[in-house]
């Protein structure tokens, strides 16, 4: 009992301290922080952003997102009522360009300040995901590639769900 | 020993409950009672035949059900594990809760042996032996002759048909699992998992196998904690668990045994490799007790006997190996349980699963390595 008993223990530290470093991670960033690619764990693909066809290819999925989004009734209406959809379009190719290792030139705003007001959940987030995923295989972006993108927008998640 | 570890269980269940309960009051107040399929496809994991939500065989740190944060979900399943000597079928419900409590029921069923004649097996080697012995029999002491005496009554076992082996495995499995914290899927830049902590609580019908077979306990607790990741950029998710049990065969086979009684943690791994936002092809491995040694006919141990009688010199010289190797057939040596899987999910309310299990001995037979097919629909 006794290995046992201290086995748990240890596990039950451990726990808790990876526990207390979730929330600080979550409520010290907003994104995008460094301008580059997201540091994930491991690290995306050198070559993700040619694979996705350089920054005009994710252009096309940018379009082929939104063209998603505004079919899915879980989440259209919000981008009707308070979206932009060609000032959108152009930040989201920036942004995603930048992620997947291009040039740094984002110019819109940070993701907290662009969704907070939003009170989007995670319901709706994923409904964006799932868009991505159709809009990769409507341009034909491979889904391994696709989730160099899905891996370097994920993190975002903490600061865009609010609800 | 024994006190300390119930005091344990005892702990256990109260802080899940209270835990639990938290959750439901919380939610209650909000109102989260909604249907909801949010979840991203797959992430909520296959059922396991335990009733939650995990790989084919280990339970994950994934929430089954397709909902997020923001609802409710419920899935039912029916596994069918086709093995040389066992048949399992397993039919569960799952609800999961806010993405956050899963409650779960499995009832596990189905006929062990149907290839494998063991009393058979006994007899017909037990009776040409005391056949061959009838010359000798003066050379043996009044012990050894008893012991011939008890394995001539272990040969007129034949026409009491095969029943303790040809039999059926029972289970029932209630389970409850909480997401402690983490996210198995956003946190992509960090290496914190989501981890869940889970118990089962789970109780066998089968009173007769388990006696066979020695396990010392028919109903029995098990506690477990999870940690599951998805790693994108190399699109696979990776889940290991501690399962604190004292289980034989995941308690198909009854709890504890004259080889340990006592639960400890084992280690349960998968791996699994995203083929697309459908598909995944993975690997799972449990380690498993080896509680169980000899097996048990009405009153007689009868591996131990054959043992005994295997050791009569006499008897070795008239039989050879054939004694000792029919106490090695008739005992028993629990293997890990492995597992290769392939899960396609056609759409958001279904998921199949189609195995090949790889689970060793069960009841005597060997090599218990057959096909796993499972069909699961949500909400
Ligand atoms: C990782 C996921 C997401 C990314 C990378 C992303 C990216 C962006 C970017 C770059 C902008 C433009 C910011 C600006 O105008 O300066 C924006 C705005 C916006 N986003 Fe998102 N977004 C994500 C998720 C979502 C979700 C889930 C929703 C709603 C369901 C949403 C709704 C909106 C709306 C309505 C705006 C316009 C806000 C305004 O102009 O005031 N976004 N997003």
């Amino acid at each position: 009992m006794k290995p046992i008993r201290s086995g748990l223990q240890a596990f039950a530290i451990g726990v808790l301290a990876l526990a207390a470093t979730a929330p600080a991670l979550a409520d010290k960033e907003d994104f995008p922080t460094a301008k580059g690619t997201t540091p994930t764990i491991p690290g995306i693909d050198s070559d993700a952003l040619a694979k996705f066809g350089g920054e005009e290819g994710v252009h096309k999925w940018v379009e082929a997102l939104f063209y998603y989004i505004m079919l899915d009734n879980r989440i259209n209406w919000i981008f009707e009522r308070f979206g932009n959809p060609k000032r959108q379009i152009e930040l989201n190719t920036q942004l995603e360009t930048m992620v997947l290792g291009g040039p740094a030139k984002y110019q819109g705003a940070s993701m907290s300040a662009a969704h907070s007001d939003l009170h989007i959940t995670l319901t709706q987030f994923n409904a964006v995901v799932e868009a991505a995923y159709n809009a990769c295989e409507r341009v034909n972006t491979p889904y391994h590639v696709c989730n160099q993108l899905i891996a370097a927008l994920a993190p975002f998640e903490r600061v865009i769900v609010t609800r | 020993m024994k006190a300390s570890g119930s005091r344990l269980g005892g702990r256990i269940a109260v802080a899940l409950v209270t835990v639990a309960g938290l959750y439901c009051a919380n939610a209650e107040s909000a109102g989260f009672f909604n249907l909801n399929t949010g979840k991203v496809w797959l992430t909520n994991g296959a059922v396991i035949t335990d009733g939650a939500s995990g790989g084919g065989i280990n339970p994950w740190a994934t929430i089954g059900g397709m909902e997020t944060r923001d609802g409710i979900n419920a899935t039912v399943h029916y596994t069918y594990a086709n093995l040389p000597s066992f048949t399992l079928n397993s039919v569960g419900l799952l609800v999961g809760l806010w993405d956050r409590v899963e409650l779960s029921y499995a009832w596990d069923t189905g006929p062990t042996g149907s290839t494998y004649d063991t009393v058979g097996l006994l007899t017909d080697t037990i009776n040409p032996l005391l056949q061959k012995l009838q010359p000798v029999l003066s050379l043996l002491s009044p012990v050894q002759l008893g012991y011939l005496g008890q394995l001539s009554q272990l040969g007129q076992l034949g026409n009491t048909g095969i029943e303790p082996f040809n039999t059926q495995v029972v289970m029932n499995v209630v389970g409850l699992k909480i997401r402690v914290f983490g996210d198995a899927i956003y946190n992509s830049d960090n290496l914190i998992p989501q981890v869940a902590i889970g118990g089962f609580y789970k109780w066998n019908a089968n009173k007769e196998l388990l006696h066979t077979l020695g396990a010392s306990k028919r109903k029995d607790f098990e506690a477990y904690i999870s940690a599951t990741k998805i790693f994108f950029p190399i699109s696979t998710l990776i889940s290991a668990t501690g399962r604190y049990t004292s289980a034989n065969q995941t308690g198909l086979v009854g709890f504890g045994g004259p080889d340990g009684n006592k639960r400890t943690f084992r280690g349960e791994f998968s791996v699994a490799y995203l083929l697309n936002k459908q598909t995944a092809l993975g690997a799972e491995y449990a380690m498993h007790s080896n509680n169980l040694h000899d097996i048990t006919l009405g009153d007689t141990n009868v591996t131990g006997l054959l043992n005994l009688v295997a050791a009569i010199p006499v008897v070795k010289q008239v039989a050879g190996s054939t004694v000792s190797n029919l106490a090695g057939t008739l005992s028993q040596h629990e293997n890990d349980w492995k597992d290769i899987f392939f899960a396609y999910a056609p759409n958001k309310n279904l998921t199949f699963v189609f195995a090949y299990a790889m689970l060793g001995q069960i009841v005597l037979a060997p090599h218990n390595n057959g096909v796993y097919m499972s069909v699961q629909a949500n909400f």
